[in-house]
């Protein structure tokens, strides 16, 4: 249990329907300068292999614009608490 | 998602048992890799080699073999990729890094068998590698009788050309070697149906002393202080040289030194410099094992070399490519190979004389010598490395383990109690 006041940090993982998404979209990404980084999705979010990106909480927004502006499909965005993302829960 | 099941239900993998593997995958990833600070943008490429591990290169061999292209499975830096490259062929690393695969590897092996032996040899019998899978033929090597036993078992299953690497390094031996390439092409010609010419194989050869000058770049960068890479981002990318398509792979290394460059011009690095920088010798590294790479560092030491097969053996010295005919270039690769230094040789004083270069080359103060469990080459040799650096004044540990996680806690004291001896 965390102690009180203390804030609980999420990573956001942007999924794919396939690796060729997932790659422009980090490809537009970086061209604007939002820090995001090539990932295997934690299960919380997928059961699937296959890349996602990882982008901070507070990128999350103007990453969303870029998804929107570029058309990049994607399968979803998954919030996930950083001790679980990084951890594999442990 | 990317959704392989059709093509590894194609391959005939079990796509249970295989789902458990992508089920840690993640985890354990993103513990080692992504919680470190301060990676270089250019590791991303690697990141996603990894997350599309068994998905976007084992499609790749899926369809070089639509195409009537052949695949030769390797699992040692002795086989010379460039003479299946010059057939038109596809060489690939096969599995054998994880805890997952050993169990099926003790069904048909003695317990007291090397995990790399074991993990490789259950990854092709549980059905959960895709590139076991793939491979028409694998190619082993008489580097250990561990292997040389785990071939006659795997031959029951696919074809295996084995190639006898000699013991000793004399003149007879690098001639045997020459031999053996020889051989070695003559199998690859028979099974792909191409011929091997002079021009293929100097294109190959040149191909390969290619990928070896990026990595040799990576590995330079890391002689830099503050270093900047971490030692498992370095272990990372080397792993996957063994996997990856060569020309690729050498553009994304140059890529990310490019970057290390920028880093080390602005004396920006991912340890403090006053870190004790580490060397690690010994058994090689299988993707995923990253246990003591991971431990060292999270203990606030980078790695900054591996006198390893997933190291400086590798990559150091190149293939001479002014031979124009096929003898010359068969007896440049013999030359080429036969100066790896891999314990199953006697004497083998070049691996002692090149632990003591690195050392120096590196600015490591202090090595860790680490044997895979039941390694009797590796673990016999540790007596003559440590009397070797003890003699030269530097600090040295020798520890053996396995893929388990079983001993993490016990090796993390002794690292972190070596690591005192070293900050004092």
């Amino acid at each position: 249990m965390l102690p009180v006041g203390e804030r609980i940090n999420y990573d956001c993982y942007i999924l794919f329907p396939n690796h060729h998404e997932g790659l422009r979209l980090h490809k537009e990404l970086k061209a604007v300068g939002i820090k995001c980084t090539i990932a295997p999705p934690p299960r919380a979010a997928t059961s699937f292999c296959g890349i996602s990106l990882l982008v901070a909480e507070d990128l999350i927004e103007p990453a969303r614009q870029v998804i929107d502006r570029c058309g990049v499909k994607i399968e979803g965005i998954a919030r996930i608490p950083r001790e679980a993302s990084t951890s594999g829960g442990k | 998602m990317a959704d392989y099941r059709k093509m590894w239900t194609d391959l005939g993998m079990d796509l249970e048992k295989h789902d458990l593997l992508c089920e840690a995958l993640p985890g354990a990833f993103g513990e080692v890799f992504l919680s470190q600070e301060n990676r270089p943008e250019g590791m991303d490429y690697f990141n996603f080699v990894v997350a599309e591990i068994h998905g976007v290169r084992p499609a790749e061999l899926v369809e070089h073999k639509k195409k009537g292209g052949k695949v030769f499975g390797t699992f040692c830096v002795y086989v010379p990729d460039e003479v299946i490259i010059a057939a038109g062929a596809i060489a690939t690393g096969l599995c054998g890094g994880s805890q997952f695969w050993v169990p099926d590897g003790e069904r048909v092996l003695p317990a007291n068998t090397c995990p790399l032996i074991k993990a490789s040899v259950g990854a092709r019998l549980g059905r959960t590698c895709p590139f076991f899978r793939l491979a028409d033929v694998y190619i082993g090597e008489t580097t250990c009788d561990g292997k040389k036993k785990a071939w006659e078992i795997l031959q029951q299953e696919v074809p295996v050309h084995v190639m006898d690497l000699p013991q000793m390094k004399r003149e007879r031996d690098i001639a045997a070697w020459a031999g053996e390439v020889r051989l070695l092409m003559n199998r690859v010609e028979e099974v792909t149906g191409n011929r091997v010419t002079p021009e293929t194989l100097a294109e190959s050869i040149k191909q390969i002393n290619h990928k070896r000058k990026a990595l040799a770049r990576l590995y330079n960068a890391r002689k830099s202080s503050p270093v900047p890479i971490s030692g498992r981002d370095a272990l990372l990318v080397s792993q996957i040289a063994f996997y990856d398509d060569p020309a690729r792979f050498s553009a994304q290394v140059n890529a990310l030194c490019d970057e290390l460059d920028e880093r080390i011009s602005k004396g920006e690095g991912v340890f403090p410099s006053d870190a004790p920088r580490i060397m690690v010798t010994g058994t090689p590294m299988a993707i995923p094992n990253w246990k003591l790479h991971h431990i060292i560092e999270t203990c606030g030491a980078p790695v900054v070399v591996e006198e390893t097969c997933t190291g400086v053996r590798y990559f150091e010295n190149f293939v001479d490519e002014s031979k124009v005919d096929l003898d010359g270039q068969v007896q440049a690769l013999a030359e080429r190979y036969m100066r790896i230094n891999c314990a199953c040789f006697t004497p083998n004083t070049g691996r002692i004389d090149d632990i003591l270069r690195l050392v120096k080359e590196y600015k490591a103060d202090g090595v860790i010598d680490c044997s895979l469990q039941f390694c009797t080459l590796y673990s016999t040799e540790s007596h003559l490395v440590q009397q070797a650096l003890k003699k030269a004044g530097i600090p040295v540990m020798h520890l053996e383990t396995d893929y388990s996680e079983q001993d993490t806690g016990q090796i993390r004291t002794r690292v972190q109690a070596f690591l005192e001896m070293l900050r004092k």
